[in-house]
């Protein structure tokens, strides 16, 4: 059965690639606008990973971050940071939230693949 | 521990570290503070300020809260997407992306809202001689259109393709634009900027950092 990865980002075209470059490796996919969109459909699905935007309207990356990880059906689930932000700091913060891993933007399709092949096998 | 996946290659980590045009000045002629900006580079403001830019097949995206009147302006181009050119993955598009994205996110951090951006494009003049792929600036200015067609962010202007280089005035506190069709001008420094610029491009096709926690 296929893993389903939740997708969010504001940025409708990143969505597209990102969902484009997932569902052609097999992943099932739902995209997600913003924080709170995520966290209302991680609510109801069953999702194997997240990969997020940190700057969104609404809920940024990090606040989705810390709440998920107080449930405990996302303890433990990988959750990814696909942002433009490569500052120490905020990766720090991205750490201490609970992020598993950090790409910065531009991502390449091969190694995105490549990371969340290696967190959820 | 860190594991650090993959680090673009120094070449790319420049052109991705060093995009907040740093050339402030103030602009006797308009009696305004300015910036000017280089290919690759974006600049963002809440402030009353001018943005300036000069365009060979390079384009610029100047985007403002309509309301706020928070603006600011990009200036970029396609990476050769090569072979891979009818990927809608190919680094052209993923780079495209993100130049618009970082000047959004930009603007939104200032306290513009997603769903009051508009924007004025200009750019993508057939002036580049010497590059691997031709009509580079209608290619770029498609680019432009089709990504603000996708993020549903309205184009009130445009002034794209045609075969001159444009200066471009952009006041985003007043949402006023002059740009000027530098038709007699043979400008050698354009033309030698966007080459350096497409050379500095072919390194990013490798996407950014990643780093796993564990």
């Amino acid at each position: 059965m296929a893993k389903t990865i939740l997708a969010v980002d504001d940025s409708a075209s990143i969505r597209q690639m990102v969902t484009f470059t997932l569902k052609g490796a097999g992943y099932e996919v739902i995209e997600a606008v913003d924080g709170q969109d995520a966290f209302d459909k991680a609510s109801h699905h069953q999702i194997n990973l997240i990969l997020t935007d940190i700057n969104m309207p609404r809920m940024d990356g990090l606040k989705l971050l810390e709440l998920l990880r107080k449930l405990a059906q996302y303890k433990n689930i990988p959750i990814l940071i696909l942002t433009t932000e490569s500052s120490d700091e905020i990766k720090a913060k991205g750490r201490a939230a609970g992020a598993t891993g950090w790409l910065v933007k531009p991502f390449d399709p091969k190694r995105l693949l490549e990371v969340i092949g290696k967190v959820i096998g | 521990m860190n594991y650090l996946i993959g680090k673009g290659n120094n070449r790319m980590t420049e052109i991705l570290d060093d995009q907040i045009a740093s050339n402030l000045y103030f602009d006797k002629s308009f009696n305004h503070q300015a910036v000017k900006l280089l290919p690759g580079e974006y600049y963002a403001t809440d402030k009353d300020m001018l943005l300036v830019t000069v365009l060979g097949s390079c384009v610029a995206a100047c985007i403002r809260d309509c309301y706020s009147g928070i603006g600011g302006m990009n200036h970029f181009m396609l990476p050769d997407g090569g072979a891979d050119a009818g990927n809608p993955l190919n680094a052209s598009a993923r780079y495209g992306t993100y130049a618009m994205e970082i000047l959004i996110n930009q603007l939104l951090k200032l306290g513009a809202r997603r769903c009051n951006l508009e924007a004025k494009v200009f750019g993508g003049g057939n002036v580049l001689d010497g590059l691997t792929v031709a009509n580079v600036g209608q290619r770029n200015a498609d680019f432009v259109l089709k990504f603000l067609q996708t993020e549903k962010i309205k184009v009130v202007a445009q002034d794209l393709v045609d075969i001159f280089p444009r200066k471009v005035y952009f006041f985003p506190r007043n949402n006023k634009v002059m740009v000027k069709k530098l038709r007699n001008t043979r400008n050698i420094t354009i033309s030698e900027r966007e080459k350096d610029y497409s050379q500095r491009l072919r390194k990013v096709e490798n996407g950014g950092e990643i780093e796993l926690f564990s």
